[in-house]
């Protein structure tokens, strides 16, 4: 069965929220996770496997199987509780309300760690990235929207309190964008963003449409890991760094004010370059960190295609070609194509705050569902 | 059309550098000038490029396209925001780009007419007739960085290392040690009052000023060293000597010879003038194994090393020479081995 049916099914299904709004934070609120916590679900076969293999002396996940073994006794307890709700002691039953609100909460609590401790997490989670926008079809309408796309993960960075750089600014010459790049660092920054790259598609009116047709334009964002000093190691030899000096005598000999710099990656042809700032030592900078990433991306892109082969959520270029969402203006909606998930309110949308953190949240709750359900499959 | 086409012409371009005076210009100029609302920075970018590439000023686009992103509050039109490329300007940001754009066609350089440029990651007050930081000497700066990074982390020394840099100017390499290096002191010295000034007010801008000690001192002049002996010995010495050599100063662009304090470049016969002075006062100054770093011409690598030869009393050896990112030998690391 595709996941997104069994997921369909259990939204159907999953009518009564177990905990409440408190559930937000936990990435186990999603309905397709709940799903697979369900009591004879896939996952459950799959955690008394574990138990069962512990008592066989294979224990090969003793964390998980304590987890796992908690939460079912918390189960246990929550069911009995239960049955005091309907206790002709008024201030019984209060007690136990109050006691199953706490015993809700604890058994969330266990399931993300459940999930925690069985979903991989990735060797890049926690590195920072570089952000990368170009315009696609649809000229300037299309530019323009590339600009706000840009000026929104701008704003969400701010939101997560990372730091944002802008490496290169391409625009056009009506105010929109052609290409930018920015480097994003901060807690898990690459993984609430890995999940942004592909097309994104803009339906709406263009400012310069004159009689008020709705076009379709798109632009394509692409969101590489920025590697640690250890995850990639350049051979200087292998550079060849190009600046407006190279001819004459340099030194105090010279008084070039162009700082712009260009980068080859010899073995690989790969270019890179930056004139954003006055100082070349800091263009140079800006510009082998984008070459690093860029490197970096090339090496990973076998290994990540291979894991996320079978996914609807894709990362790195095979990412790329698909139309991942569409803002559609005159509806007032963002949906995002993977999940199928429409939020309302593009305009706080795209200010780049707590709705589109919530969107970065379902679909790392999708991905994660995704990868739980990969897991239980291979072992089960 | 056409006439009032060429006035605007004459107005923007202003007068060259044979006759004409700004008074006039500026006279006429007009707060309500219909030029205003109609040049956004783009449009500007290429009309000011095309007078300055008339007019033969080197590097005309990369000049206006600085002037007119300095006057709309970025750095680099690169840096600009889109929005602020298709705005009108206003009559005074229209001024102000004009009046800069006639210093540039005076040859002045562009650091002197923006009053600013950045080094590393520092911005600094630019004032003539101080000399203008050059893109080499951050790789200078960056070598220094990574030799105390490297003896910290093998020696176990603490980064808090007292430098002393000769012929500061406008304080670029102190002030960036001293960003970078949060732990160290600098002596800054530099015989020319303007440097020091200059110096004292980027340290300020900065924030740096109470680790920095500005000292109005000539290396060349018999006993001025022992001004700073009181300092007590120092890490390492840093340097960018005027290292040009004599002959070569007539041939430098009419930015550098008309602007900066030939003082600052002219190194005498050999560009060695300063560079021995500072080899000899050195020891003095120095703990033992201490470290000079100096930036020199491509030439001057042998010739120090002969010089040092000639002179053992000294205990300097040549241990390192680097080379800029033009690949020419630029940077010298000379180590002390003590008596």
């Amino acid at each position: 069965m595709r996941p997104w049916r069994l997921w369909a099914a259990a939204r159907c299904l999953w009518a009564r929220p177990a905990v409440g709004p408190a559930r937000r934070p936990l990435s186990c609120g999603s309905p397709q996770l709940e799903e697979l916590f369900s009591s004879g679900g896939p996952l459950r076969t799959f955690l008394e496997r574990q138990a069962g293999s512990e008592a066989q002396l294979q224990v090969r996940r003793p964390e998980l199987v304590t987890v796992a073994k908690r939460l079912s006794e918390k189960e246990q307890e929550l069911r009995e509780t239960e049955h005091l709700l309907h206790d002709k002691n008024e201030d019984l039953r209060k007690l136990a309300e109050n006691e199953i609100t706490l015993c809700q909460k604890e058994i969330t609590q266990l399931k993300h760690q459940i999930i925690l401790l069985l979903v991989p997490s990735e060797e890049t989670d926690e590195n920072d990235l570089i952000l990368e926008v170009t315009a696609g079809v649809g000229g300037q309408e299309a530019m323009l929207f590339t600009s706000e796309i840009f000026e929104m993960y701008q704003q969400y960075a701010a939101f997560k309190r990372w730091n944002f750089e802008t490496l290169e600014y391409f625009p056009s010459e009506t105010g929109g964008l052609r290409h930018a790049s920015a480097s994003i660092g901060g807690s898990e920054a690459y993984k609430h963003m890995k999940f942004e790259g592909g097309v994104h598609r803009v339906q709406r009116v263009p400012k310069t449409e004159k009689q008020g047709r709705i076009h379709t334009s798109t632009m394509t964002v692409a969101i590489l890991p920025q590697p640690t000093e250890i995850n990639l190691v350049i051979n200087p030899k292998d550079l060849r760094i190009d600046t407006k000096r190279a001819s004459g005598a340099g030194g105090q000999h010279v008084n070039k004010t162009d700082s712009a710099v260009r980068i080859v990656h010899l073995p690989t042809g790969v270019v890179s370059e930056c004139q954003q700032e006055r100082s070349q030592l800091k263009n140079r900078e800006m510009a082998m960190k984008k070459l690093r990433a860029k490197l970096y991306s090339m090496h990973l892109e076998e290994e990540t295609s291979k894991r996320y082969n079978a996914r609807k959520i894709q990362v790195g270029t095979k990412g790329r070609s698909e139309k991942i969402r569409t803002y559609n203006f005159p509806q007032n909606r963002v949906t995002d194509h993977r999940i199928n998930k429409s939020l309302h309110d593009l305009e706080t949308f795209m200010q780049g705050d707590y709705l589109l953190d919530e969107l970065v949240q379902s679909l790392k709750d999708y991905a994660d569902y995704e990868s739980l359900v990969e897991i239980i499959s291979q072992k089960v | 059309m056409e006439l009032w086409g060429r006035m605007l012409w004459t107005l923007l371009s202003g007068p060259g550098r044979r006759g004409g005076t700004w008074g006039w210009a500026f006279s006429s100029w007009q707060p309500h000038s219909p030029l205003a609302g109609l040049s956004s920075a783009t449009e500007l970018v290429s009309h000011w490029t095309g007078v300055f590439e008339k007019r033969g000023i080197p590097e005309a686009r990369e000049s206006s396209e600085c002037i007119v992103a300095h006057v709309l509050g970025a750095k680099t039109f690169q840096s600009l925001k889109p929005i602020l490329r298709t705005q009108p300007l206003t009559p005074q940001q229209l001024k102000c780009i004009q009046e800069l754009s006639s210093h540039r066609l005076q040859r002045m350089p562009l650091q002197y007419v923006l009053g600013e440029w950045d080094f590393r990651g520092l911005n600094l007050k630019m004032v003539p007739p101080v000399f203008i930081p050059r893109p080499e000497t951050e790789e200078l700066v960056e070598w220094v960085l990574e030799e105390v990074a490297r003896r910290s982390h093998t020696v176990g020394v603490q980064g808090s290392p007292l430098i002393l840099e000769v012929g500061c100017g406008s304080g670029a390499i102190s002030l960036s040690l001293l960003s970078e290096l949060p732990q160290s002191r600098v002596i800054a010295v530099d015989k020319e009052a303007a440097a020091i000034s200059l110096t004292r007010e980027n340290a300020q801008r900065l924030q740096l000023q109470d680790r920095i000690w500005i000292v109005p001192l000539d290396v060349t002049l018999e006993g001025s060293w022992t001004h700073l002996l009181p300092w007590g010995p120092v890490d390492l010495v840093i340097s960018n000597p005027p290292y040009v050599f004599h002959q070569d100063m007539e041939q430098l662009a009419p930015e550098i010879r008309s602007y900066e304090d030939p003082e600052a470049l002219d190194g005498g016969e050999e560009g060695m003038d300063v560079i021995t002075h500072i080899l000899t006062l050195a020891p003095q100054l120095l703990k033992d194994f201490g470290s000079i770093y100096l930036e020199v011409d491509p030439r001057h690598p042998e010739l120090v090393s002969s010089w040092l030869q000639s002179h053992p009393d000294l205990y300097l050896h040549l241990v390192a020479v680097r080379r800029d990112f033009c690949g020419r030998p630029r940077f010298l690391h000379i180590q002390q081995s003590g008596p």
